[in-house]
């Protein structure tokens, strides 16, 4: 007697401390799942408790809304033992690229195909323009240094005769044209009677809608007419003659706002160790100092506050005006307090790495769409004439051999340029190319487009050269950034284009929450009305089991794609199979009489072998298609395969232990509590 | 106790005539594989007012030359387009087009890009190779699983046999999916993409997962019981009876839970393991263990 009844007490120390296991383990998930309310929780009530590590869901691009694109690597000119080699190369270039876009977390891999070719993909979460960040990713950015062209490129006086003949023509057709409208002809017949603009003439001259990024010139007419009017002086663009019809006009947006173009002025105090300053004022006084002028700021007085004061070069004659610009031209925390900033009033002090700024704002107006409708009649110009004859002509150089590139800023009127060093053979070739166009003009050109022309004085040695064009600082950055990714090594191809909206994403992550918990709840009834006592504890067991294996998920870190979260979801219903098998067997042997500690130990361990084959039946399918599928089906195989695993731990041990902690001879008496009516019943 | 075994035939012909009705629909309607395994493109759209009709979206692209345009419209405001596999530019091309039918209205975008999949021909063969894979390694790993995990169970049947069972209760609920997928894309426009491979892996491992447990009982049933193989098969059935209905009934539960609040994102997924789940439990009974005591049976026939 007094031996079982020592067992009894050492049984039940073990069960106590398997309890405080099992409380420390779920604190612990708690902890990781409910990190951000449990701070500011502390934060609020001033609780003396640390606060913890939180640990944010990583979410697929499914739900998350991204894109996600996978590029072909064309290897066959390398040798298949440098393949491998050539593909991190690339992936590298293509990983510094994607940094630029400032997406959070970007994902770049390198997947082998069941061919064996190599290919890369590139996961971008929240990148709203996808057309850009395809052109950023794939194109090399090509940097071409250019000489003068000394070929012909006059036009011969009967040539330049036989222009101004042409375009005298034009105009007079234009003028024609352009009468023909105002008296009330029919806008669409005169287009396609007239208009030289093949591609629209016959459908009424219709441009679709366009922003002033897409045709500046024509949105430049459009812009001082009204909806349904038509330009009433003849308008000359690049290429011709514009009768230009307003259809329709709408408001850009952007997220759904309106995108707004401003017009303002700055005021700044630099403070040393800012970028480009020599003001000599330390932090505390550039503030001091700006506080003050802020107080006696007006519209009236701020450009000559800024001509008195602001410490940006040349500030002295243009007064701190900005003139108008848009989104995604200045820095970040400026923009951001001018766009909010209300019209005529003096905001700041903005704090940027230039220093301290007040800003005013002098006026805002909404960036338009127009949709237009034009006749056009073509001009002709010297390259009609004498064909694409380059005034430049390619020399050796590129940014093949650039070393590194820097932004930096014109010591004159503080304007951002990029600095370029060159490697050792790129300083010879500078050198040469510098030496034998002496006092003329050498091009810098990126992407095909001039940027920078400047006169060559002396021949330069060194290999350092500045590209100075009129860059806002945002481009001089990236130009910087796209230089020093540098070139790829070998070409790519876009093989799959994938995007999700992030409305998208984020419906789907709601409804697979709800589905989970609805899933979860009618699981837990049934366990509860089906098993009583021990389906109560086997609640207890799923809800530990949720909490453990959703803290996995955030501290592996697991991707959590829609499939992922429906793997999930699955393994709720197939966690409480374990318990099913095992109250089933319970059951039994209670039925057959068996004292209620025997059926208990009896249930989980004639149960044991087919929980563990069942399972493993899943969790080999689970393995094979974590192996060898990709995506968002390899996040599915993860968390069922994670799922199942915990739901063992959780089925066996959890259970269990807390069904014997639970067991007393009080409620072992009550065998309605296990659904189990009493043996004498069933033998009578 | 239900006589499960003594009404085998029965279950057979059922199973038999829906296994046969399966593979009629496969091969009369065919499968339509998603554009993850042929290449192409699909765009999904939403017009939150206005939506135009699949007409004039038709119409309005009708001069870019796409091919195997398809227009479809989803719910109440979106619409979903399949044509063949398309550049980032011309992709842009289709959405400006689509964006002029529904001019904006006050302070509301007119429309808005919900999904984009493109896929080249070369990642549609890769996925097919890989998919392929997937599926024979997932049966010659259930096979040799299943011979392994019997290989002490000899007496009176042979412990391959009981594979063999487990695999052809598998191939029946894997030709009915199939078979299901066959009906929903005829009706309903279903395609067959990588989510329907994985869940029909997922149903190959569940299925088994019940085959098992109930040979496991049958297993331990002869050692302890007194009775013919077809007596012993049945107490076994009956005992593991309301463990199957209950599992199944919970993994249900979850899965609907699933189709009906999850989003349609999901739903033909977590449609698909609906029905495999369904039949794997009803192949574990009915099919499985009605078929061990069928060759059993034809075996001693044979014998004497």
């Amino acid at each position: 007697m007094a031996y079982t009844a020592m067992k009894a007490s050492t049984k039940q120390k073990s069960h106590v401390w398997f309890l405080v296991f099992l409380v420390i383990l779920v604190v612990a998930s708690l902890l990781i799942n409910l990190g951000p309310q449990y701070n500011a929780f502390v934060t609020k009530h001033n609780v003396p408790l640390p606060k913890v590590k939180e640990f944010p869901f990583r979410l697929g691009l499914d739900l998350s809304g991204g894109t996600s694109l996978t590029y072909d690597l064309d290897l066959s000119v390398i040798e298949p033992s440098d393949r491998l080699n050539a593909a991190e190369g690339a992936r590298d270039v293509i990983e510094r690229r994607v940094n630029m876009f400032g997406v959070s977390e970007p994902n770049v891999q390198i997947n082998k195909t069941a061919q064996g070719n190599y290919q890369i993909t590139v996961e971008l979460a929240g990148v709203k323009d996808i057309n850009e960040a395809i052109k950023q990713i794939g194109e090399t950015p090509l940097l071409q240094f250019k000489e003068l062209n000394e070929e012909r490129k006059e036009l011969t006086d009967e040539e330049k005769a036989a222009m101004d003949e042409y375009n005298k023509k034009a105009e007079a057709k234009a003028a024609d044209v352009l009468g023909k409208v105002l008296s009330g002809g029919d806008f669409a017949e005169l287009a396609k009677t007239f208009s030289e603009d093949e591609a629209t003439k016959d459908n009424g001259g219709s441009l679709g809608w366009l922003s002033s990024k897409e045709n500046p010139e024509i949105i430049a007419i459009a812009e001082k007419l009204e909806i349904g009017q038509v330009n009433t002086n003849l308008q000359k663009t690049s290429q011709g003659y514009e009768i230009v019809k307003v259809e329709d006009k709408r408001p850009q947006t952007k997220d759904g706002k309106p995108v707004v173009e401003i017009k303002a002025a700055h005021l700044l105090i630099c403070y040393e160790g800012a970028s480009n300053c020599q003001s000599g004022l330390t932090k505390e006084q550039a503030l001091e100092k700006i506080n003050k002028l802020k107080e006696q700021a007006t519209p009236e007085n701020f450009s000559d506050l800024v001509k008195q004061n602001s410490t940006e070069p040349g500030a002295r004659d243009s007064g701190g005006e900005l003139g108008w610009f848009s989104n995604d031209t200045m820095v970040k925390e400026f923009e951001e307090a001018a766009m909010a900033a209300k019209k005529g009033e003096i905001v700041g002090p903005v704090e940027t790495e230039f220093g301290y700024h007040l800003i005013y704002k002098e006026d805002e107006r909404p960036m338009m769409d127009y949709k237009l409708s034009h006749i056009f009649i073509k001009t002709k110009s010297i390259i009609d004439i004498l064909g694409n004859v380059d005034e430049w002509k390619t020399t050796e150089l590129t940014g093949k051999y650039l070393k590194r590139a820097t932004v930096q800023f014109n010591p004159q009127d503080n304007s951002p340029e990029v600095a370029l060093e060159f490697d050792s053979e790129g300083a010879r070739l500078f050198e040469d190319i510098t030496g034998r166009n002496i006092n003329k003009p050498v091009a810098i050109f990126l992407d095909g487009y001039v940027i920078s022309q400047p006169t060559v004085n002396e021949k330069i040695t060194g290999g350092q050269a500045v590209i100075s064009g009129r860059f806002s600082l945002v481009e001089a950055k990236t130009l910087a950034q796209r230089l020093n990714a540098g070139a790829l090594p070998v070409p790519i191809t876009l093989v799959n284009q994938q995007t999700i909206g992030a409305s998208l994403g984020q419906s789907s992550v709601d409804k697979s929450l709800t589905a989970g918990f609805i899933g979860l709840v009618l699981v837990a009834l049934f366990m509860i009305i089906v098993y009583r006592l021990p389906g109560l504890l086997s609640v207890i067991a799923l809800l530990v089991y949720g909490s453990l294996t959703l803290s996995i998920f955030k501290v592996w870190p697991v991707t959590l794609t829609l499939s992922g979260i429906a793997g999930f979801i699955l393994s709720i219903g197939m966690a409480v199979d374990a318990n099913v098998l095992i109250f089933e067997r319970m059951k039994e042997e209670l039925r057959a009489g068996k004292p209620l500690g025997t059926a208990i130990n009896e249930g989980f361990s004639r149960a044991w072998p087919s929980i563990r084959d069942g399972n493993l039946t899943t969790l080999i399918t689970c393995f094979i298609l974590i192996q060898f599928l990709t995506g968002s089906i390899k996040g599915f195989a993860i968390t069922l395969a994670l799922g199942v695993l915990m739901s063992m731990f959780s089925a066996v041990v959890v259970t269990r232990n807390l069904l014997k902690l639970v067991v007393t001879p009080k409620i072992a008496s009550k065998l309605w509590l296990f659904g189990v009516k009493p043996v004498s019943d069933k033998q009578a | 106790m239900y006589q499960f075994i003594t009404k085998r035939k029965l279950w057979l012909s059922i199973s038999a005539v829906l296994v046969a009705l399966a593979i009629v629909a496969i091969a009369v309607w065919g499968l339509s594989f998603g554009i993850d395994f042929t290449g192409g493109s699909v765009l999904e759209v939403r017009y939150p007012q206005n939506r135009p009709s699949v007409a004039a979206i038709e119409e309005s692209l009708s001069n870019l030359g796409l091919q195997n345009l398809i227009v479809q419209p989803v719910g109440d405001v979106d619409v979903k387009l399949r044509f063949q596999e398309v550049d980032e530019a011309k992709h842009q091309i289709i959405l400006a087009k689509l964006r002029e039918l529904a001019p904006a209205g006050e302070g509301q975008s007119s429309m808005e890009e919900l999904r984009y999949d493109s896929v080249g021909p070369t990642v549609g063969r890769d996925l097919q190779t890989r998919a392929m894979t997937a599926i024979i390694l997932s049966l010659i790993a259930i096979v040799i699983y299943i011979a392994w995990a019997f290989h002490k169970v000899s007496q009176p049947v042979s412990s391959w046999k009981y594979g063999v069972c487990a695999i052809l209760a598998l191939a029946h609920d894997v030709i009915i999916v199939i078979g299901f997928f066959a009906v929903m894309g005829h009706y309903f426009g279903y395609q067959l993409d990588i989510t329907s491979v994985a869940a029909i892996l997922t149903v190959l491992g569940y299925s088994v997962n019940d085959t098992i447990v109930v040979f496991d009982r049958t297993r331990e049933n002869l050692f302890r019981l007194r009775q013919s193989f077809a007596e012993t098969v049945n107490t076994s059935l009956n005992q593991t009876l309301t463990r199957s209905l209950y599992t199944t009934f919970t993994t249900l539960l979850t899965l609907i839970a699933i189709v009906i609040f999850g989003g349609s994102s999901i739903r033909n997924f977590a449609l698909a393991l609906t029905v495999g789940v369904f039949f794997g439990a009803y192949s574990s009974i009915f099919v499985a263990s009605p078929l061990l005591v069928v060759w059993n049976n034809w075996h001693n026939r044979k014998k004497a």
